[in-house]
Order: structure tokens, then sequence, then C-alpha cells
């Protein structure tokens, strides 16, 4: 269970990895031209004020323009300066550890970073530390918690339970699927591999066998981060069983599988769908009747949280009264979700 | 005065050559083995044979079919085009924000999709001008040339798109499922470029010199054939198909994303190689891509079809790579 | 054997260089019709370069080129096959993954009649019938039309490349060591098509180390010696060893 929650957050962006290794040679190119502008945007430091770096990965995701969002008002509430840094697209060690050398060398009073992965960010993390900078962790984590004050993070596998609990509800469990006949749903994941996409349909494999035995979950399709690729497996799975549910694990599943029941027509009318991350094209599907349900996760709330925490470090000089680590449950977003908790949810592409 | 200048050697044993001849029409045996996976995929799960099925395989072979008749040119003519993966992406978000913006304006659905089928070609005939001006005045290597537009279109769509797809579009889905039975209208479309162009490859001056200048560039240009112009216009006809294919994705999924196509180009070349081209150029023969298209696709599709572990995919596909690399060193006539 | 007034060919101080490596110095010499002329010498003398500047392979550094009489400028090597040059290179001319017809056509297909010819679509039987004719009347048989040349035996190979050569030729054609390859009996079929080519009125120019065949079909010879011009006389005027002797240097003959 420790070392589940270690990586489960480590690998979040899935959907940029398997781009990572095409793009390389390009990034680098662009990411000092973007990173740039990053920094140009960034507030000007102040020597009275704390400063926090925070490093993220895939900058442009808009996931982590929603934790920007709640990072950054957080700062200004409480008055200390943030310098906001990742590569826009990459989401890799490779091209983050250069990005968190540059920071550091700035000086921070406190450095908050979502390690793209487990192991090969630690020794930078040491290096902080000897200079006296406290570390914090969001969303992933470093595999050695010792030298982390505090991290933020999502919990995949409550998300994976909560989508079956979503699924079961949208699929009306009790009456559709019957041990006479039992309910049949498709399963989207961007990588087998990946410790997000593992940690989700762990939560909502064990939900089905502990709650919901009438329904059997298909093998899943492996889309590769692609949606053409995802939407392709859904159309044979839609067409080889009668299909009545479908589970896409992130938001480029939930696209393949919002247009593999759009091309499927009527065979795809009653299918119902459920989705991860609150992008604003999963919940424009989910109100145009394309997803029954979406599982959002809280990254304007881990961005707030963890800027909390580090001025409460920076401020009394210790951690106490820090959590070592906050586990943010997922949210289930339906088409029946008012307007105004949509609108807090949706990833923003600021 | 007529002589003769003969110095075959004598021929081997006559069995040895049929069999030889038999094995060696690679045409043949794919056909045989994609008949066989038909019937094993169907034995397993008899829906396979339906029409619904039919159609899913046709598309899926449809989005792969261009860019592997693309491959199949650049390929005999001697180089290798990587680009065509991330062509689709940059072509698809481009195309994506042109149609948004066209549809923002009220333009009528067939309009838009013209339009865009136009602007896709368009951003991928940029991309393998791109390549050939890499290839014929950089003096770049083939795979290195195309290294470098992969590499930056790839780039590119992800920052323009910022990760998100482009140009959200669900008529354009729900059109992609009309057509003639199980033949949808752009799955027609492909099939009839494909056919142009596969006629072409074989029948034509154009598709000869192809196979001279894969075959030995310095003959072709000794025979007077203009070898970078050539070139240059295989990667342009390989950036077209691969941005149309970008417009196909679109189409298809109702929106442009900047990750479509990441692994097709491997898949392309793969359909290639099964089909019985030589990665050095100068052989190779469109219906063998074509048939070598067709099989992965229907493994691709039937291993999930009969809800089969996802690992075991990538290792079949490996395997019928396998496969045509063992009909390539038994061809007869290699010599040299 | 020099007896038309108007040279077919005309080099006047041609060099070339590759790179450091001086090829070609100040090269002139003039080519008649219906003249063989052997050319000869050391490996990496420069004959062939010599060749490739005349077939419009490479442009010449400086000097002058005349064909008819009439100065030329190559741009490819296509201009010299326009101007009725055809030349059989030293490293392969052939295209190994094309059929003998294919290879005898290249750069000169011919479409069908009619409205697929019109499309585009190449008359593939004809010519591969045709090249099978054609080579046969310059004296060259080969087996089977659809076969690739990768299928052809390395002297099947040469017939071919030396048929296309002299079945295109309009006024010059240009052999580079065609007897490679080839056994005693098939050399000497070379040296009857090259006569024959003769001949017909012309003009051939002849690479070749096998000093006795030179001196057996050559009308004139010339020798180069790094990249020079040492010697240019009639054939009668050489002997075996007074030729490799101005090939090597050892017994230098002024032809000033
Ligand atoms: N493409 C080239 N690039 C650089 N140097 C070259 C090139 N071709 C020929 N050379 C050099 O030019 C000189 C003349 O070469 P060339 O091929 O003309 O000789 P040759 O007389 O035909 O020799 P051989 O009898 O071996 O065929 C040699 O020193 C050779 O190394
Ligand atoms: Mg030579």
């Amino acid at each position: 269970m420790k070392r589940e929650s270690l990586t489960s957050g480590a690998l979040k962006r899935s959907r940029w990895i398997g781009a990572k290794a095409v793009i390389a040679a390009s990034l680098a190119v662009s990411s000092i031209a973007i990173v740039g502008l990053g920094s140009a945007s960034q507030a000007g430091a102040s020597s009275k004020k704390f400063s926090i770096a925070f490093v993220v990965g895939a900058e442009a995701d808009p996931f982590f323009q929603s934790m920007y969002v709640g990072a950054h008002a957080e700062a200004k509430k409480l008055g200390v300066t943030l310098i906001w840094q990742g590569d826009p697209v990459d989401y890799s060690p490779s091209t983050q550890i250069p990005v968190v050398q540059q920071v550091l060398a700035e000086k921070p009073s406190a450095l908050v970073i979502a390690p793209t992965d487990t192991k090969a960010l630690e020794p930078y993390v040491a290096q902080a530390i000897k200079k006296g900078i406290p570390v914090f962790n969001v969303d992933s984590g470093d595999a050695n918690q010792k030298n982390i004050t505090s991290w933020v993070t999502g919990n995949n596998v409550q998300g994976g339970t909560a989508a079956a609990d979503a699924l079961a509800s949208a699929l009306n469990y009790s009456t559709t699927c019957t041990s006479a006949s039992p309910c049949t749903v498709a399963v989207g994941v961007s990588s087998i591999t990946t410790s997000t996409d593992a940690a989700r349909l762990k939560g909502f494999d064990a939900q089905l066998k502990a709650k919901y035995p009438n329904i059997t979950a298909l093998n899943p399709i492996v889309s590769q981060s692609q949606s053409s690729v995802a939407q392709q497996g859904f159309a044979q799975d839609i067409s080889a069983h009668h299909l009545q549910g479908i589970f896409a694990i992130d938001g480029t599943d939930a696209e393949g599988a919002a247009a593999a029941i759009t091309a499927a027509g009527s065979a795809g009318a009653n299918i119902k769908v459920v989705g991860y991350d609150a992008y604003a094209s999963n919940i424009a599907s989910m109100q145009g009747g394309k997803i029954a349900a979406i599982i959002s996760q809280q990254p304007t709330l881990e961005g707030k949280d963890i800027i909390k925490y580090a001025v409460q470090r920076l401020k009394q000089g210790n951690a106490k009264g820090i959590p070592h680590l906050l586990t943010l449950a997922n949210i289930v977003l339906t088409p029946t979700t008012s307007q105004a908790t949509l609108n807090k949810y949706v990833y923003t592409a600021s | 005065m007529s002589t003769s200048i003969d110095t075959l050697e004598s021929v081997g044993p006559s069995a040895l050559k049929r069999l030889q001849s038999i094995v060696g029409n690679q045409q043949f045996i794919l056909l045989l083995v994609l008949v066989a996976l038909v019937i094993f995929f169907g034995e397993r799960n008899s829906l396979f044979f339906t029409s619904s099925e039919f159609s899913n395989l046709l598309i899926d072979f449809s989005g792969l079919a261009l860019i592997a008749v693309a491959e199949t040119y650049v390929i005999i003519s001697g180089g290798i085009d990587l680009s065509v993966g991330s062509t689709q992406a940059i072509s698809g978000v481009g195309g994506g924000f042109a149609m948004q913006s066209l549809m923002n304006h009220h333009m009528s659905e067939t309009g838009v999709l013209l339009i865009g089928a136009v602007i896709c070609a368009g951003i991928g005939l940029v991309v393998g001008a791109v390549n050939a001006v890499l290839i014929t005045k950089a003096n770049l290597v083939p795979f290195v040339a195309t290294l470098v537009t992969l590499s930056a279109g790839a780039g590119m769509a992800l920052v323009f798109s910022r990760g998100a797809p482009i140009g959200q579009n669900p008529e354009a889905v729900a059109w992609s499922a009309t057509g003639i039975g199980p033949f949808t209208w752009l799955v027609i479309i492909v099939i009839s470029i494909t056919t142009i162009l596969g006629i072409t490859l074989h029948v034509s001056k154009y598709g000869r010199n192809n196979f001279a200048i894969g075959s030995n560039s310095f003959a072709a240009r000794a025979a007077g054939i203009n070898v970078k112009r050539h070139i240059a216009s295989v990667y342009m006809l390989s950036g077209i198909l691969a941005g149309l294919t970008g417009m196909f994705f679109y189409i298809r999924s109702g929106a442009g994303s900047p990750q479509v196509g990441a692994s097709s180009n491997l898949v392309a070349i793969a359909a290639v190689v099964i089909g019985g081209a030589s990665l050095t150029g100068g052989v190779g023969r469109i219906t063998g891509t074509l048939l070598g298209a067709g099989i992965l696709t229907i493994v691709t599709d039937g291993l999930i079809f009969i809800n089969v572990q996802p690992t075991w995919n990538q290792v079949v596909v490996a395997a019928f790579i396998a496969l045509a690399a063992v009909l390539q060193s038994i061809r007869p006539g290699l010599r040299s | 054997m020099s007896n038309e007034l108007q040279p077919i060919i005309e080099l006047r101080d041609i060099s070339k260089s590759y790179g450091s490596v001086k090829a070609l110095i100040d090269v002139s010499f003039k080519a008649y019709a219906g003249e063989v002329i052997g050319l000869v010498g050391d490996n990496g003398a420069g004959k062939s370069s010599l060749i490739k500047v005349i077939s419009g392979v490479h442009a010449q550094d400086s000097g002058h080129l005349f064909v008819d009489g009439i100065e030329r400028h190559w741009k490819s090597p296509h201009d010299s096959m326009e101007a009725g040059i055809e030349t059989l290179y030293q490293d392969s001319g052939l295209a190994p993954d094309l059929t003998i017809g294919a290879n005898i056509f290249l750069g000169r297909e011919r479409r069908r009649r009619g409205l697929l010819g019109r499309l585009g679509f190449l008359d593939q039987r004809g010519m591969e019938r045709e090249a099978l004719t054609e080579l046969e009347k310059v004296g060259i048989s080969v087996p089977a039309s659809k076969r690739t040349v990768s299928q052809l035996s390395g002297g099947q190979r040469q017939a071919v490349a030396i048929g296309r050569a002299v079945m295109w030729a309009k006024h010059v054609i240009i052999l580079d060591e065609p007897t490679n390859h080839l056994g005693a009996r098939q050399s000497q079929e070379v040296l009857k098509v090259i006569a024959a080519a003769r001949e017909q009125g012309l003009c051939v120019l002849f690479i070749s180390h096998t000093l006795p065949h030179v001196l057996e079909v050559s009308d004139r010879i010339i020798v180069l010696r790094l990249g020079r011009v040492v010697r240019d006389s009639p054939t009668a005027e050489y002997t075996v060893e007074s030729l490799l002797g101005t090939i090597t240097g050892l017994s230098e003959v002024t032809n000033n």
C-alpha cells in the first residue's frame, strides 16, 4: 500500500508520455524559448517576500494550468512570490532536471515539485535540502519521502472506485445487469505500465468485483495516449460484444470513446461512458450526452494546498501541523452537476 | 553477326526453382495469411463476419493505407520517411484551427471539410517540401532529414494545440459513418487515391523512374533522369498523403488531435516491408503493401475483437514483421 | 582515319579537380566519326573522369568541349544523350532491380498507344520485346526478357550495358572498360561489336587495361598519365612494350 501510494502519482500526465519520445529533438529548441516566456510572466522577486519555486512537468497541460490557478491565487493571497516553471509539453526528467537546476540557482525560499520520475529528481531535492530549501511534492511524489516536507496528491485508486460506482449508476445496475444477462464494459487505458492508469484500473476492478459482480470488464484497450487508437479499439469492442459501458481512464481515451460511439450510430447510442479528467472537451462531450460521468482530479486545490503548506513551513520554521501526505479525493461530475460546480472543477487552460 | 554472350550459370534443380518461385511470390503467401487470419478471428467470434465489423476494418485499413502507399514510393526510391506520423498531427491541428474558424463563420459542413482537406494536404506538402530541401539541397540522409521533421512536427502540434484536440466537429464523425453499405465515403475516397497511385507506380514513367533511382541512382542519372527533382517530388507526395491522413483522422474523431499518428510511421513501414519491398530501394509492389496493411489491420483489430490481453498485440505484430523478413531472405534473384 | 575535316568531338584544355585531387590537367584531343580511339592509362590516371566530362556526369573546371564543331555545356547526362553520345560507365550504369527491357529503355520510355498511353501508361511489353530484338541486332543475345538485371551474370550485365550504348548511339559511343567481367571469348565479341560500330560510322572511345585488345581494335591511342595526355598517336606506332612504357612513364616518348 505504501509503495503503491509512492508511485501512484509519479507518471500522472500519461497522455504526455507517449508524445515525449517523439518530440525530444524539437524541444531542445522550443523549450528554451517557452521556458523563457514563462519566466518573463512571473512576478518580480522582492527580497523581503518569500519566493516559492514551483516546477511541474508538461506545463501546457490543462491539468497543470489548473494547478497554476490555485497556486497563483494562494501565493497572491499570502503575499509570496511564485516562480512557476516547467517544460511546456514534455513530461520527462530529462527536460525537468535543467529547469530545477535553474530555479535553484535563483535561491528560492522553498521548492515545490511534481517530479516526472520517482528517482531521477532525488539528487536535486537533496541539493536543495542541503542549501536549506524545504522541498514539497505535488501530484507525483519522490520515491524517497523522508526529504519531503509535504506531498499533496489525488487518489487514483479511489478515483477508479468512484468510476465503477458512476458507471454502475449510469447503467442502472440493479435492473440492467443481472446474473442472467450480465453487463459488458470496455476499458481504455493509455498504457498498462503507467502507475496512474494501473492504480485507477485497480480501484475500478476491485470495486466491480466487490459490488457489481454482474459487470464484466473486457481486457483494456491500450491507446498509447492517442485518441484515434482508443477509438479504433472501442469500435472493435462495440462490434464484438453487446457493450453497455466504457470506462475511459484518461482524457485521451474519453475522446476516443466519444468518437467511437458517435461513429457507431445506433449500436453506440446506449453505451454509457465514464471518463476521467475534467478537460473542457470532456465536459462538452458530457453535456452533449456522449459521456455519462467524469471523474475529476482537483489540481486547483492541489496547487492551493501545497502553497499554503509551503508558506506555513517558511513562516513557522518547522513542519509542525503540516500533513506529510494529503490525498485529495477525486470528484464525480455528471450531467446533473451544477454549472457552478463544473466551472470550479474544469481544468482551465488559462 | 549475331553472337551470344551467354555466361548464365546452369540453372539449379528445377524442383527447388519452382519452390522458390512459389515462396518468392510473396503476394500469394500474404493473401493466404490474410484469409487465414479472417477465418481464425471469425471462427473465434462469428460477429467478425458482420457488415459493421467489415466496415470497421475498412476504415482502420484506410487510416493506414495512404501513408503506407506514401512509404512505398519513398522506400522504393531508396529513402525512408519517418515524418508521416507527426505530419498527420500537425496537419490535423492546423486544419482543425482553420476549420474551427470556418465553422465560427457558419460555413456549411461540406465547405468546411473540403477546405479542411485542402489545408491539411497543403500543410503536408509543406512538411514534404522541407524534407525535400533537407535531402536534395542540404544532402542529409533521408532518415535524419525526416527525423528532424518528425520531431519538429510533433513538437509544433503539441505546442500550438497545447495538448487539446482542435476544431471540435461532431458532425464530421457522423458523416464519417455514411456511405454505400459498409463502404463509407472516406473509405471510397482513400481506395480511389490508393488505386490511382498504385497504377501510377507500376505503369507510368514516373513510377519507372522511382524504381530506377532506388535501384541505382547513378544509373538513373546517367540515363537522363533528374534524380533530385524526382526525389523531392516523392517526399512532397508523401507529405500530401500524410496530410490527407491527418484530415482522415480529423473527420473520424471529430477534432484534430496533436497525438494522432504518433507511432503510425513504424506501422506504415512495417506494412511496406511485409509487402515485400526492400529497404535498400528498387523493389516493392503496391499490392504487397496493401496486403501488408490489411494484415496488420486485421491482426490489430482482431486481437481486440476476441478480447486478447493487450500485451500480446505488439508481440503478434512483431511476429508478422519477422515473417516478412524471412520471406524476403528466401526470395530468389537477389544477387550482388 | 581522320579523313573528315570536322571532328565529332573536340576537347580543348579540359581540367578537372576533385577538391585537391587534380584528375585532369589541360586535356586536349580530337575524335572523328568512324574512328576507334583507345584511351589508356594507369589506375587513377583520369580516364573515367575524362569520359564523365564528355558525357555530362561531371562539369569540367576549365576548358572547352565541342561536339560537331559547336561548343557545348552539359547540364546533365541527359544533354549528352540528346546529342547522340552514349556511355557505358565503368561502375555499373544499370539498375539491377529493373528488367533488361526497362534498363535498355531507361530514360527513353515509350507510352502505349491510345487512351491508356495518353493517361501515361507505358508500353512495357512492346519495350521488352523490342529490347531483345535490338540487342540481337547489335550482336548481343541475352536470355528471357522479363528477368531483372540482378538475375544476370556479370558478363550478361555487361553485355546488356554495351548493347544499350550501341543501340542508342547516334554519333559517339564511350565504353569504359567494357571487357570487365568478361571471359576471353566474350571479350572478343565485344571487340567485334566495337568494330561493327565503326563500320556504321560511329566514333568509339574505348577504355581498357587489356592492352592487346586496345592495340587490336583501335585506330589511335591516347595515353593519360596523372591527368595529362602524354601521347596521342596512331595505333600502328605502338607496340605492347612501348605502350606499357608510356603508361607507366618508364620509357618517356615525347609527343610534342
Ligand atoms: N568522385 C570523385 N571524388 C574524388 N576523387 C575522385 C572521384 N573520382 C575520381 N577521383 C580521383 O580522380 C583521379 C582520377 O580517377 P579516375 O576514376 O578518372 O581514374 P581512372 O583512370 O578511370 O582509373 P581506373 O583505371 O582505376 O578506372 C583519381 O585520383 C581518383 O581517386
Ligand atoms: Mg576508371
